[in-house]
């Protein structure tokens, strides 16, 4: 017989995880699709210093410690992309990529955010081959090299500190006249002698052969262009959240952020669930995703109660 | 047997991910840590033309990322 799942959720970071816990621990039968373990946390450069319990731990070894804890629990886990969510009647139907289908009785939407694009000449052409929006995975590559960080927010701060591990010069290209750094990390950065920041500046586009070789930049000012030879480019401009599969069951707030009813993070659609950097909470922390995630998860438990109490 | 090599680095969530998804076919494969190892970080740039990772080599094929879906099929594994 075919497998209805009482819970689908959709992405393994921190919401998503937790959320997984939650409802393993409920018993109800769980299963949960993601393309790798971690989101946004994994592939941070610097490490967490704000999740209790831990005064400080890298992204990676607290997702893995996540992951542990929820493979330790009775739950499916499927390693996919979602292409594609519908609702027939009280029954969701999932699509993935390679299309697989899967059937559950609620959802929850966890699937956090992709990196924002710069969308400038050159940035799709040269993905992997010196353009990089993962500064722990692809960071160590560019040993020895010159890289350039577009973004002076805390994200690009984080990142070039990072990079200063390996590279021989690491600059950072703001586009405002201010950077948008805490203090705190300005002040790490400003003690390391081969980061150079320079602010008011917009790249235009990203040029080489086989492989990056230089940018360029305009100031916005002087209206000045100038060429900037670099080996990488590390793309740290914010995210964006990763929602297209499921755009026509919920409504979306003016950053693409799904809407959710912050009591019960239910979205427009009954039975589905959101949860994490994807839905329009502020503040995207490690701590409030997971609060976030087990709050998605109890209400998803308390919807099925009534929904099969409603049946029987 | 595939003769299965992973060029990687040991903060890329997608390499982790990659690799426990072979071991938990029971594929054994070399792990070069192209964070450390500078030979095997030429290799893998000459190789695949690409500064980013994971690379995966099977039977002297290269495949860029973790594409599921070219290496379940290369390796013929059954979901």
């Amino acid at each position: 017989m075919e497998t209805i799942y009482d819970l689908i959720i959709i992405g393994g970071g921190p919401a998503g995880m937790t959320a997984g816990i939650y409802t393993a621990r409920q018993k109800l039968k769980t299963l949960l699709i993601t393309k790798d373990f971690g989101g946004q946390m994994a592939k941070k450069a610097v490490s967490i210093e704000n999740y209790p319990g831990f005064e400080e731990i890298s992204g990676l070894e607290l997702i893995q410690l996540f992951e542990k804890h929820l493979r330790s629990h009775e739950i499916d886990i499927e390693i996919n992309a979602v292409k594609n969510v519908k609702k027939s009647g009280d029954v969701f139907l999932l699509m993935t990529a390679d299309r697989k289908e899967f059937k559950s009785k609620a959802v929850i939407v966890a699937s956090g955010a992709d990196p924002r694009p710069l969308e400038v000449e050159g940035e799709k052409e040269f993905i992997g081959k010196g353009v990089s929006y993962c500064v722990s995975c692809d960071g160590p590559l560019f040993a020895d090299k010159t890289v350039v960080v577009i973004g002076g927010g805390n994200a690009g701060f984080e990142a070039a500190l990072s990079l200063s591990n390996y590279a021989k010069k690491v600059y950072i290209l703001e586009s405002g006249e201010k950077i948008r750094a805490e203090k705190s990390i300005q002040d790490q950065v400003k003690k390391i002698a081969k980061i150079t920041v320079i602010i008011g500046s917009v790249i235009q586009k990203i040029q080489g052969k086989t492989f990056v070789e230089s940018i360029i930049y305009q100031e916005k000012t002087s209206k000045k262009l100038v060429t900037l030879e670099v080996q990488g480019i590390f793309v740290e401009i914010g995210s964006q959240p990763a929602t297209s599969f499921v755009k026509d069951l919920v409504d979306f707030n003016e950053k693409d952020e799904i809407v959710v009813d912050p009591k019960t993070s239910q979205t427009r659609t009954r039975g589905l669930f959101s949860a994490g950097d994807v839905d329009d909470v502020p503040y995207k922390q490690v701590v409030i995703a997971c609060g976030e995630g087990a709050k998605a998860a109890i209400s998803a438990s308390i919807y099925l109660q009534k929904n099969d109490r409603a049946q029987h | 047997m595939s003769k299965i090599r992973i060029f990687s680095t040991p903060s890329c969530p997608y390499c982790v991910t990659l690799k426990e998804f072979l071991k938990k076919h029971g594929f054994e494969f070399e792990d070069l840590n192209v964070g450390t190892d500078a030979r095997a970080r030429e290799e893998m740039i000459a190789k695949s033309q690409q500064m980013g990772v994971p690379v995966v080599e099977i039977d002297g094929q290269i495949i860029i990322g973790f594409d599921k879906k070219k290496i379940v099929q290369l390796l013929n594994i059954k979901e």
